[in-house]
């Protein structure tokens, strides 16, 4: 037996058991260095520099739209695109990818249009679907052929 | 010159219209399920083929702190890594959408996990029998967070590598968590998987509710 493949190889050889499952503290993932800083940090210069949302609820899957009475505003360009895509209903991660601008930024965005009153961002109130709404997904996934 | 007088009357001074901005319509209900798996297994594959949009891309620029929370100082430097995430969408009906994002599963994208499922119903494991390990840090990931997954063996070109069983018995799954294998190039195929976490889910559910 060759044992020069690793100590996990031949760990995972020895009883078909998940690598993860034999050792009992799992190991805290070391971060990844990026080497060049610059050009990911720039995304965020129109975030002023903040990384941190202020909304933690707002999730990928949220969904924005434009606040009815919200006054008209002279807005920055990233901003007015947002709120000009949210005439419908659209998550976060949509308008994401429609604007090509990074999933960080785009939520720090939709957190400050919120808190101006721009947006509506509809935060759901349960953090897992009841059954009847579980229920509803599968009778509309087996309707597809 | 002859100037167009201003179209709308109802626009005088400084007065605000009522109603100036269409009202969107009410936003459906939003419910996510997780595609994980590693590079190549067909993650795109598996979202686009059911997705009613093709699959869109995301790139999440995410901070993480490279040391522990209690000890700021010099030593606290935020990093960033930049992950591209796909995902698609389905329409259940005007008040129910369900989504799907196509996660990388090795370990150094799990910081992003915590995120990614809170709220979802559950996932699907993609797993390629050539690169089995791959799927590793996923399963053990959903496994500790209690979250309800399913592992899909893709069958590219329709053949199945290995049997469903050896699969299992190589992740070492829990006896109710399904192995299944799929074509993620066939809607019908995706769907009939998704079925099977969404049963996964809804049990869960039916669980937490009569608590």
């Amino acid at each position: 037996m060759n044992h020069a493949g690793g100590l996990d190889d031949a760990g995972r050889q020895a009883s078909g058991v998940r690598p993860f499952l034999q050792t009992p503290v799992p190991a805290p993932t070391p971060a990844v260095p990026v080497d060049d800083n610059s050009a990911a940090l720039r995304p965020f210069v129109i975030t002023a520099g903040r990384v941190d949302g202020p909304d933690s609820e707002i999730q990928l899957e949220t969904q924005v739209t434009i606040h009815p009475g919200a006054m008209p505003t002279r807005l920055p360009p990233e901003k007015r695109a947002i709120v000009s895509l949210c005439v419908e209903p659209l998550s976060v991660a949509e308008i994401s990818a429609r604007l090509r601008m990074h999933l960080g930024v785009t939520r720090i965005l939709v957190g400050d249009l919120r808190a101006a009153g721009q947006l509506e961002v509809h935060v759901l109130d349960s953090d897992f679907p009841d059954p009847e709404t579980i229920m509803r997904v599968i009778r509309g996934l087996r309707a597809i052929s | 010159m002859d100037f167009e007088q201003y179209p709308d009357h109802r626009i005088v001074g400084t007065a605000r219209v009522p109603d100036e901005r269409p009202r969107p319509s009410a936003p459906p209900v939003p419910v996510k399920i997780i595609v994980a798996g590693g590079f190549g297994v067909g993650k795109t594959t598996t979202v686009g083929a059911i997705s009613e949009i093709s699959p869109l891309t995301t790139e999440a620029e995410m901070t993480m702190e490279s040391v522990g929370v209690d000890n700021p100082g010099p030593s606290s430097t935020k990093t960033t890594t930049t992950i591209a995430m796909d995902f698609g969408c389905v329409t259940i009906d005007r008040t129910l959408k369900l989504y799907l994002f196509g996660t990388p599963g090795q370990s150094r994208f799990a910081f992003m996990w915590d995120d990614l499922i809170r709220g979802a119903l559950g996932a699907l494991v993609v797993v390629d029998t050539n690169r089995i390990d791959d799927c590793y840090p996923a399963v053990d990931y959903f496994e500790r967070a209690g979250l309800p997954f399913v592992v899909g063996v893709n069958t590219f070109n329709g053949q199945l590598g290995y049997h469903l069983d050896e699969v299992r018995w190589a992740l070492a799954v829990r006896d109710d968590v399904p192995v299944l294998s799929f074509d993620a190039r066939f809607r019908a195929s995706v769907r009939d998987a998704l079925l099977v976490v969404l049963d996964q889910a809804l049990h869960k559910s039916i669980k937490m509710n009569s608590r």
